[in-house]
């Protein structure tokens, strides 16, 4: 089996995990409908549980195959797991990646209703394209800049949204 | 409704402003279109987000614009630079790009461009024509047909779309229906998977959902990734629509191709275009010429993606199910614009299906007269950093979704659907099933508990009408040939024969 049909195989592991894991919390959310008191009076085709416990069954089931298809073509999963991990932490386009993602979390989570947003929005833009090397700094003010007037105009403006 | 009552209406919402929406849509929808790594699905989920207060036939008329201009927009790059705009386009890179580094830029996109209208005529025609039929048809459809539709759909939208095991498609679709489940039940007010969280009672809207799942990862991915462009040099030659028209039966094949993917939900252009090409190739007198410049190639590729929007658009007006993930992000639209697609939509908005032909119609004459005259501003387009783009997108991703509702948790759901996204890619799971998942959900959930209340919770009833045997048949067979049931039945029974 080829190294990245491997390294696939290690992840098709433990995603299958997390997804029987959700399958079984699904349908046992599901089963507690379905015997839960509150709902005795409702007819039990009826009960909100049937379908919950169906498809979080169903869920349970296939992320259950998808772990053991991953286990099988893994076969040291765990082993695996930690080499990939070491090896992807050294990757540039890794590190590349997290950082933005990060931008993007501080944007979401940091700055969104604590900053105005036509500060925080031009703080992200302008910082993000320092951080990626768009270009010379003047270009990235003016580019951040008139982004932040547009959105600012179109949304704000034109489409009365509240900005925060 | 009269026909001349239909015309009426059809006519008042082709005015001016309608015009002016439509090709504002088509433009942006070829520019969304052009740009690597911002697709349709995306572009009409982020146009949502801005247009939610324009009326609703408005804005509906303006993202169908996007939706043709995005599907024949991604061609320019994939001819000019190699790198498709849209997966939709992906097939067309294989003919269209050695055409033009042979200096034949100007030609390939003419070629594009004609097949896209043949392509997209093709598919608003069958739309027209299909659409009441399918209609009539689905008003006989009782809850346990309904039920086991949304299903056939995720499966087999999961079962093609899929670059690595089928049963990945599966799970992606599951997870999408389980996303569905999550708020209060329409039946009973009860709260399922809400963890008492009051945010969560209303259930996850499908549209920030959609913006984080398509826009975070592709921010991220291309953020991250090295750019290089080569962008091909365009001549002067251009093509008339007769010598595509040469071309007719491949054009042809390639139409019918692109609106039977089109029809089967959750599918879409990418499938429709690559299936087309090889059909194309594989019927072709010149195969060898494929692959390196080939006019029939393209035109194969090019006519059957665009054929696909009116074919993903039939099930979607007839029977509420999306046959395409733009698709599927326009019945999000449209609900939020308080159109109900489904077999009641005849009845509600009677010349709701002429008009979308008329939009449609509109649609494709700006997208053949906007693209070639986009084609030279595009190269300097095309040759915008990822670093520049990219956090623009981000931005319009944040408020795309937060002017929906005005809602933080919206840029929270944005955020962690984003890290879903990355993780399906990774992963290899298709999108294209948990967005079938997401929308069909409710509809899964409802019919499946409305037929069992229907037969007093007898079973049977999703195998005593024809179309839900023939439905339940077809989920059975479809899991049994991916898991491999019908290779092993064959093979013994070669090795039967070889005994005896």
């Amino acid at each position: 089996m080829e190294e990245s049909t491997r390294r696939l195989r290690t992840l098709d592991f433990f995603m299958g995990i997390g997804f029987a894991v959700i399958g079984l919390y699904v349908a046992v959310d599901g089963f507690r409908a379905f015997i839960s008191p509150d709902l005795s009076t409702v007819e039990r085709p009826s009960n909100p549980g049937v379908t919950t416990m169906f498809i979080g069954g169903m869920l349970a089931l296939l992320g259950l195959i998808i772990a053991i298809i991953g286990f099988r073509g893994s076969r040291t999963p765990f082993r695996k797991a930690t080499e990939v991990i070491r090896e992807t932490l050294r990757k540039r386009t890794f590190l590349k990646g997290l950082i933005a993602l990060a931008c993007i979390a501080v944007y979401f989570f940091v700055f969104w209703g604590r900053i105005p947003y036509v500060i925080s929005t031009f703080i992200f833009l302008a910082g993000i394209m320092f951080i990626f090397k768009a270009g010379a700094w003047w270009k990235i003010f003016i580019i951040s800049g008139v982004t932040v007037a547009i959105v600012w105009y179109v949304f704000g403006v034109l489409a009365m949204v509240p900005l925060p | 409704m009269s026909f001349e009552q239909i015309l009426m209406e059809v006519l008042k919402t082709l005015n001016l402003e309608f015009i002016v929406l439509i090709a504002s849509g088509t433009l942006i929808g070829l520019i969304v279109g052009a740009l690597p790594g911002l697709t349709t699905t995306m572009g009409i989920a982020l146009l949502t987000g801005i247009t939610f207060k324009f009326s609703g036939h408005a804005a509906i008329a303006l993202l169908m614009g996007l939706y043709v201009g995005g599907v024949s927009g991604g061609s320019l790059s994939a001819i000019m630079i190699g790198i498709p705009g849209t997966p939709a386009n992906a097939a067309s890179i294989l003919d269209g790009f050695p055409l033009a580094l042979a200096g034949k830029g100007a030609k390939a996109i003419t070629v594009s461009r004609s097949a896209s209208v043949l392509g997209t005529l093709f598919g608003i025609m069958c739309l027209a024509f299909f659409t009441p039929i399918l209609s009539n048809l689905a008003l006989k459809f009782t809850s346990a047909e309904f039920c086991l539709l949304g299903l056939f759909g995720v499966l087999i939208s999961g079962t093609m779309t899929g670059a690595d095991l089928a049963m990945k498609g599966w799970i992606a679709g599951i997870f999408g229906l389980t996303i569905a489940m999550i708020g209060i039940d329409e039946l009973t007010a009860w709260h399922r998977l809400t963890f008492d969280s009051p945010e969560l009672t209303g259930g996850l809207p499908f549209i920030p959902i959609m913006i984080g799942f398509f826009g975070i990862p592709q921010v991220v991915e291309s953020l991250s990734a090295e750019q290089e462009v080569l962008v091909a040099a365009l001549d002067k030659s251009k093509t008339r629509l007769m010598e595509v028209l040469r071309h007719w039966k491949v054009a042809l094949r390639a139409g019918l191709i692109g609106v039977g993917i089109g029809i089967i939900p959750g599918i879409g252009e990418d499938v429709a275009a690559w299936v087309s090409y090889g059909v194309a190739k594989k019927a072709s007198k010149h195969p060898e010429e494929y692959g390196k410049g080939s006019i029939e190639g393209l035109v194969a590729a090019e006519t059957a993606d665009n054929s696909c929007i009116g074919g993903a658009i039939i099930p979607l007006l007839s029977l509420g199910i999306p046959g395409s993930p733009p698709a599927a992000v326009l019945l999000g639209a449209f609900m939020i614009h308080g159109v109900r697609p489904g077999p009641m939509l005849s009845f509600e908005f009677p010349a709701f299906l002429y008009q979308s032909v008329a939009w449609l119609l509109v649609a494709t004459l700006f997208m053949r007269f906007m693209a070639l005259g986009l084609a030279r501003p595009m190269q300097k387009i095309l040759t915008i950093k990822n670093a520049i783009l990219m956090p623009i997108v981000a931005v319009l991703c944040a408020i795309g979704a937060f002017s929906l509702d005005i809602r933080y948790i919206d840029i929270i759901l944005v955020f962690f659907s984003g890290v879903l996204g990355i993780l399906f890619r990774k992963g290899k799971y298709p999108p294209a099933p948990l967005v079938l998942g997401i929308i069909l959900g409710p509809l899964v959930d409802t019919n499946f508990r409305r037929a069992l209340k229907a037969s007093n919770g007898d079973f049977s009833i999703f195998v005593t009408r024809p179309v839900s045997l023939v439905l339940l048949l077809s989920i059975v067979l479809l899991i049994l040939g991916q898991l491999g049931a019908f290779a092993a039945i064959k093979s013994r029974l070669t090795r039967t024969k070889q005994s005896t």
